[in-house]
């Protein structure tokens, strides 16, 4: 039971990091927390189960095409929500609540037009149960589990590797220093957003799978877990969300496993409080990020 | 005359008041420059404490407000010893998370009775109305007793409100509201000015968790019936676009906040399923074009001129303390005689 | 640049004020009200979490006010529907704004059980019937003598559920899960676990989990290790038909007897396959052998595209419960008479069978064990 339920967590958990990577990917470009990462993610969800079920095509072009949308939804959203509020100096709560209206209009215009039902994929679209004796596995979940590290390779080689990543981090150190070197922010600031955007459509494609249920309001819950994510890996840090991810599928799965089920929505929250007693900055935080009110 | 007095409009007003206090006890921990998300949460205790109390030990409302309030000061003790040295967003989850905490230990509990919530909690406004025929207000002005006692409600929930905006004015003009404002422009250069910053952000933490906890008994005896959901993480967001919509830097931000952000729903009603696209629409217009908020600094100076109100010039603290000292000497000087 | 942003901010205040005026307009006008027309308020929720559901119990109203007023003879019904989004004070400020403006002889509703403890309150002291048609939970009818429901408590249907299950099958270990953040859900879980103890079947687990939950992997895992003859699951039917299909895939093949919500064809319609060997109790049943049932299933599919569930069937027989309350109070807009009149309904047949109400308000009907073969709900047999 113990190998199952580590299964169980590790593939909740690597659909937890893929989510947080892009709200962490936005944090430590612009310091804010994109509130509507929730909503993009969900209309990834959609895209993946349209693509699956209207075109017929493969999972992985399915993925590829929310991704798309995903980056495209990134660009509207940082024009529409968040370009606006660069241009003048001012406080994080207002890109919290601008992204928060943001959500709520994409989940309400997503209720309206695919209406409330929950979807699902096709009925053994993914099937079978690989048995391992020890422990069971299924397709959906490999398939979840890989793209997900796969994503996460990708990024990492992006960000230390390629020159939009250098880019990336530049802007991350200091906005006003990257563009003296001649970096347009501008323009790092829309790939970042776009980027984490993709991320969270393709997590929004995978969680739909996994669980087999796509609908209006699946960024919600999720997105609030991936908050927690974000501090517990330290904001701002990729392979903390990375990290932070497993950890807590790990600990929400082992919760209900060795403890109670009825506490297991506090487990994560638990845990962040807990932890931000020893580090104050998150597992894998620097002293200085985020700290601005 | 009815036709405004409908308990729909009464009740809204109510909504209004209570969601001000709410908006108000964000502010007041956005006023030293820490963003807390702990309101809903503290909420949860005040009003779990004041309807158990009235409940289960029958104690007089008021009385049993007045100890949520204060048991969820406590909690902020607990809580804020650790996590007011967290900083910006950190504080933030945390403070989210104590909220979350704290809702599933309620949805856990015997004695809150879990999901299924606390119901028959005594009514304010039907206490009100049994005053109303011990003192045979019916029909008086033309007004049933139904009716005052929902108008007595939203008076005493006026006065509440008022207390709370003028404890707010007097502490921005005191030596803590400087200390605080200091805090928020900058909490290292406060702390080499020998501002004591841990001290004063935990105060502004416990008072805000005490409003929130009131507000949260307020809230009890206002719907009659809570339950672990009503203090979840939306109602948190909820609350926080109070200050931050109507202006987070001025306490009567909170106060247009809540009052536009508790109509606005009621008023779009008419649009059915768009209601809440024109709202998210909103948001993120509103904070486009005032990032602030609708109210700030600025503009209250300037509201100020037009009214005609003068602000009070600065006093310098020598000053204040040699009259309190002069003051003080006649005082204990009549006493002697 | 600050001026014109102040101007700005002042137009979109001004619009906001010209909003609520329309609105108010709009209030009046539909107020203007013809003698032979009742004003009947629906309070359900049709966005947020549980929109779902919300919209059944839309459609099924809808459908049978349009046949209410396509009659000639019929009092006509005007159907005011008011969103709650699932929210406490959405719900009590609609009951308010139906009853106090729009003045309407009687609600139905609201759709969660709590919401109907925090609204319900204000219907009874205003001496309005709300009549809750999906609102299962332990003592809504409590609230007062203006409290009624057609929705049949789960005390009811799971009881039988259990027990007939119990006869059929004879296991002798089971285990629950429920949602405990869903107060319906907690009341099916003490039903079960009293349904259960009193014929003698040991609890060998009992998982909790949370309404819009997707990942029940652990629970089940650990489900799977206790190994119950049946597993008795509480929940809507969304969480429902994830919970079957983890559990057929984890290659758990118990029969599973479920809470109310699971008698909806879009639970089969998610769960495919999985949900086969499903139990449920309910006054529901969609291929029962009745003409008033047919003709209901065949006019919802041409209006909706999509079969009717439970949520939608007890909402059609809701409107004409209130349709033969209203002929026989003989007024459009007496609040008592129509309490009493209602109250006083002896011989209704609905699509959900025969129906009264006991002298708590509470539904007294028969109560029906189905299991789900091959996609469909068939009775329960060994």
């Amino acid at each position: 039971m113990f190998l199952q339920q580590l299964v169980n967590g590790l593939t909740l958990g690597s659909l937890y990091a893929v989510l947080a990577i892009g709200l962490t990917l936005v944090f430590g470009v612009l310091n804010i927390i994109n509130m509507a990462h929730g909503g993009i993610f969900m209309i990834g969800a959609f895209v993946g189960l349209f693509m699956v079920t209207v075109f017929e095509v493969n999972i992985f072009v399915a993925i590829l095409v929310a991704m798309v949308v995903g980056a495209i939804l990134g660009y509207l959203l940082e024009f529409v929500a968040l370009r606006p509020l660069r241009k003048k100096n001012v406080s994080h709560l207002a890109p919290l609540i601008s992204t928060i209206g943001v959500s709520i209009f994409i989940e309400s215009v997503a209720l309206l037009v695919w209406g409330p039902q929950t979807r699902s994929f096709p009925p053994d679209f993914i099937g079978g149960l690989i048995d391992f004796g020890m422990f069971k596995i299924s397709m959906v979940q490999i398939i979840g589990l890989g793209v997900s590290i796969v994503l996460m390779l990708i990024l990492n080689v992006l960000i230390k590797k390629t020159k939009i990543g250098k880019a990336i981090r530049a802007v991350s150190l200091s906005t006003e220093t990257a563009s003296l070197l001649g970096i347009n922010p501008t323009l790092v600031i829309s790939v970042t957003v776009m980027l984490a955007s993709a991320l969270g459509s393709a997590a929004g494609v995978l969680v739909g799978l996994s669980f087999d249920a796509v609908e209006p309001m699946m960024g919600v819950v999720i997105g609030f877990k991936g908050l927690a994510v974000l501090i517990l890996g330290g904001l701002g840090n990729i392979t903390g969300a990375m990290v932070g991810g497993f950890i807590l599928g790990v600990s929400e799965v082992f919760s209900v496993a060795y403890g109670a089920s009825s506490y297991r929505d506090a487990v994560a929250f638990g845990l962040i409080i807990l932890l931000l007693f020893w580090r104050p900055q998150g597992l894998f935080g620097s002293k200085d990020k985020g700290g601005r009110p | 005359m009815s036709e405004i007095l409908n308990p729909y409009y009464l009740q809204i007003v109510m909504f209004f008041i209570i969601n001000a206090i709410m908006g108000i006890s964000i502010f007041f921990t956005l006023s030293t420059g820490q963003l807390t998300l702990g309101a809903a949460g503290f909420m949860s205790v005040g009003a779990y404490v004041g309807a158990l109390l009235t409940l289960k030990a029958e104690l007089p409302i008021p009385i049993a407000i007045f100890i949520g309030g204060i048991v969820a000061a406590l909690v902020a003790v607990v809580i804020g010893l650790p996590t007011t040295r967290l900083k910006g967003l950190y504080l933030a989850i945390a403070t989210l998370g104590f909220g979350e905490v704290v809702r599933v230990i309620f949805l856990n509990l015997e004695v809150t009775n879990g999901a299924l919530g606390l119901s028959g909690i005594p009514a304010i406004a039907q206490e009100l109305t049994n005053y109303v025929y011990e003192f045979d207000m019916d029909g008086l002005l033309d007004i049933d007793a139904l009716t005052w006692g929902n108008l007595l409600t939203i008076i005493i929930l006026l006065v509440i409100l008022a207390l709370v905006i003028l404890f707010c004015l007097r502490i921005h003009n005191s030596r803590v509201g400087r200390a605080f404002q200091a805090i928020k422009a900058d909490d290292h250069a406060a702390e080499l000015m020998g501002i004591n910053v841990v001290y004063y952000k935990m105060l502004a933490f416990v008072i805000g968790a005490f409003i929130a906890g009131i507000g949260g008994g307020l809230y009890a005896h206002i719907t009659n019936f809570i339950n672990p959901t009503d203090f979840s993480y939306h109602k948190v967001v909820q609350i926080l676009l109070f200050p931050v919509f109507g202006g987070s830097n001025v306490v009567w931000g909170s106060v247009l906040g809540s009052f536009i952000l508790t109509l606005l729903p009621e008023v779009l009603r008419f649009l059915a399923d768009y209601r809440d696209i024109i709202y998210g629409a909103l948001l993120v217009i509103l904070m486009a074009v005032r990032p602030d908020g609708i109210l700030t600094e600025d503009l209250m100076d300037k509201i100020y001129r037009k009214l005609g109100v003068k602000k009070k010039a600065y006093i310098p603290e020598t000053q204040v303390l040699t009259e309190r000292f002069e003051a003080y000497k006649a005082q204990s000087k009549s006493g002697q005689e | 640049m600050k001026k014109s942003m102040f101007k700005r901010a002042l137009a979109l205040g001004a619009t906001a004020i010209l909003a609520a005026a329309i609105a108010g307009c709009g209030g009046n006008s539909s107020s203007t009200n013809n003698a032979n027309e009742a004003k009947v308020a629906l309070l359900t929720t049709t966005s947020g979490a549980a929109a779902a559901y919300g919209e059944s119990i839309k459609n099924g109203a809808e459908l049978a006010v349009a046949q209410i007023n396509g009659d000639a003879n019929n009092v006509k019904i005007n159907l005011l529907v008011e969103d709650t989004k699932g929210d406490k004070n959405e719900a009590i400020n609609a009951m308010n704004k139906v009853i106090a403006k729009d003045k309407v002889v009687a609600v139905i509703g609201p759709m969660l059980s709590g919401e109907m403890m925090a609204a319900g309150p204000i219907a009874n002291k205003n001496k309005v019937v709300a009549l809750g048609t999906s609102t299962t939970a332990e003592g809504i009818t409590d609230i007062g003598d203006y409290i009624f429901r057609n929705a049949v408590p789960e005390s009811l249907a799971v009881d039988a559920a259990i027990r007939q299950s119990h006869k059929v099958l004879g296991f002798k270990t089971a285990a629950i899960m429920y949602s405990n953040n869903n107060d319906q859900m907690v009341s099916v879980n003490n039903t079960a676990k009293k349904a259960l103890e009193s014929e003698g079947v040991q609890i060998v687990a009992t998982e909790t989990f949370a309404d819009k939950d997707t990942d029940f992997s652990a629970q089940l895992t650990k489900i799977q290790q206790a190994k119950p003859d049946i597993i008795i699951v509480a929940s809507l039917y969304q969480e429902g038909a994830l919970i079957m299909k983890k559990m057929r895939e984890l290659g758990m093949n118990q029969p599973v007897v479920g809470s109310n919500g699971f008698n909806s064809p879009a639970f089969i319609k998610n769960a495919g396959a999985a949900a086969d060997g499903a139990i449920v109790g309910t006054p529901w049943f969609p291929n029962k052998d009745d003409q008033k049932v047919r003709d209901f299933r065949k006019a919802y599919v041409e209006k909706y595209g999509h079969e009717p569930d439970q949520f939608a069937a007890q909402a059609y027989d809701a409107v004409f419960l209130y349709e033969s309350a209203l002929k026989a109070a003989g007024s459009t807009t007496d609040r008592e008479k129509f309490r009493n009149a209602l109250k006083g309904i002896t011989d209704f047949v609905g699509v959900t069978g025969k129906f009264q109400f006991n002298e708590k308000r509470d539904p007294s009907m028969e109560v029906q064990v189905l299991q789900i073969k091959n996609g469909q709900f068939d009775a329960l047999q060994k």
